[in-house]
């Protein structure tokens, strides 16, 4: 593989207090894996919550994900993304295979009316806070109806793109695609200085 | 694959697709450097929108993951390689094992499979990145029992890796262990549970030397046995 010029680049960044943190953790400082626990604790669980829906299996899916993140912290590199995104990364995959797991579920979230989860509703709002929060519910709303849609049923709901597809009776590479320019859509606009 | 599987990023950072598919689209990614800029932000971007489902955990669970921790081995740690010397920056030696032993806890009664994440991995590599560098340098030793062990070292990068591939194995309940040699000091740089994965990191200082022992399994604090072969870095 050829040299990528600019993809390793190190940004002279201060880095934020959870890269500090998972510095920390990586030589083992268990102080600083406890205060990274009371810093993106609340993220984790918010999205195993929402992904899994059962309060106790949500608990056992962010033991799970803070077991990974004391475990690999060694190996991680801040130079391939930042360590909150690491962590969400892991957060959201271990939520979606624990929802894979249970099929069960699944069919009841079918027979509970998807597309109406998938718009937002003003009781998701008691979640919003932080000003980063009501930025992604701005940006959110900059995704056609259909981009939307796309990304919260695999995103929060845990389906397989073809399993959208099926959902929302589209064609394969219609909702692959809005998957993609849908969170290009977000990312743009996450991105715009406000 | 089709011509238009860089579309796929999406639904891949959206964790979307089948394990085949995931499958298919990592091996993508090795050679794909777009697709692997677009996955980063499009995490990113999806990490954002879970992260605005901020939502406090029960008070209890944070005994629970703080106690598991506890009783949770990590990958081997960074080190300062020579937190002793006055007056200098301590200097990480960052080591990156690629691969890492599934480890068992039980925790809240329940037991918690904790094994290596198929999608948080590096793509490539650590120990890739260096060996496929551009301007890589290679060379390969014999050990004392009888393998080989090739060392890359990669001046753009100020990394150097490890390919232990060639190694015998180590025998039951014993591992190779890395360290970083100066002067009489030796301190540890990895523990290598998995051989195939080989070990990264940080070009060391000058007249930093790295050996490679035999240690009791889980690796010691300090070398119980003689090194199988000691390498200097700089003369790769
Ligand atoms: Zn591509």
């Amino acid at each position: 593989m050829g040299s990528e010029p600019g993809l390793r680049l190190v940004h002279a960044r201060e880095p934020a207090d959870v890269d500090v943190l998972v510095g920390q953790v990586a030589l083992g400082d268990s102080a600083a894996f406890e205060q990274l626990y009371d810093e993106v604790g609340s993220m984790v669980y918010g999205v195993a919550r929402r992904v899994v829906r059962d309060p106790a299996r949500a608990e056992d899916v962010t033991q799970e994900v803070f077991l990974d993140v004391w475990r690999k912290a060694p190996g991680f590199d801040l130079e391939r993304g930042s360590a909150k995104t690491w962590i969400m990364t892991i957060a959201h995959r271990r939520a979606v295979d624990a929802v894979r797991r249970n099929e069960a579920q699944k069919k009841y979230d079918e027979h509970a009316g998807v597309p109406d989860e998938v718009h937002h509703d003003a009781a998701d709002d008691r979640l919003i806070a932080a000003e980063e929060h009501g930025a992604v519910r701005d940006c959110l709303e900059t995704l056609t109806a259909l981009q939307l849609e796309s990304v919260r049923l695999a995103y929060f709901n845990g389906y397989t793109y073809p399993e959208v597809a099926t959902l929302l009776d589209k064609p394969l590479p219609t909702i692959k695609t809005r998957m993609r320019d849908g969170l290009i859509r977000l990312r743009d606009c996450l991105e715009t200085p406000r | 694959m089709t011509a238009d599987v860089h579309t796929l990023s999406g639904a891949y950072a959206l964790d979307a697709l089948s394990p085949e598919e995931a499958a298919e689209f990592r091996s993508h990614l090795e050679g794909c450097a777009a697709c692997r800029d677009e996955v980063r932000e499009l995490r990113r971007a999806a990490a954002l929108m879970g992260a605005a489902e901020a939502e406090p955990p029960p008070p209890e669970l944070k005994a629970r993951v703080l106690a598991a921790a506890d009783r949770t081995p990590q990958q081997p740690p960074r080190l300062d390689l020579r937190p002793r010397e006055r007056g200098a920056q301590p200097r990480r030696w960052r080591t990156w094992v690629a691969a890492a032993a599934a480890a068992v806890v039980v925790a809240g009664g329940a037991a918690v499979t904790v094994d290596a994440l198929r999608d948080d991995e590096p793509v490539p590599t650590a120990v890739e990145q260096v060996f496929e560098a551009e301007d890589a340098r290679t060379a390969t030793v014999e050990t004392a029992n009888g393998g080989r062990l090739t060392v890359g070292v990669s001046p753009s990068r100020n990394e150097m890796a490890v390919d232990t591939s060639g190694l015998p194995d180590p025998g039951e309940g014993r591992v190779y262990q890395i360290w970083a040699v100066h002067g009489t000091e030796m301190v540890s740089a990895a523990v290598l549970d998995d051989v195939e994965a080989g070990a990264a990191m940080g070009m060391p200082e000058e007249d930093t030397e790295v050996a490679l022992t035999v240690e009791p399994a889980g690796g010691s604090e300090q070398p119980t046995s003689a090194p199988i072969v000691q390498v200097d870095p700089r003369d790769v």
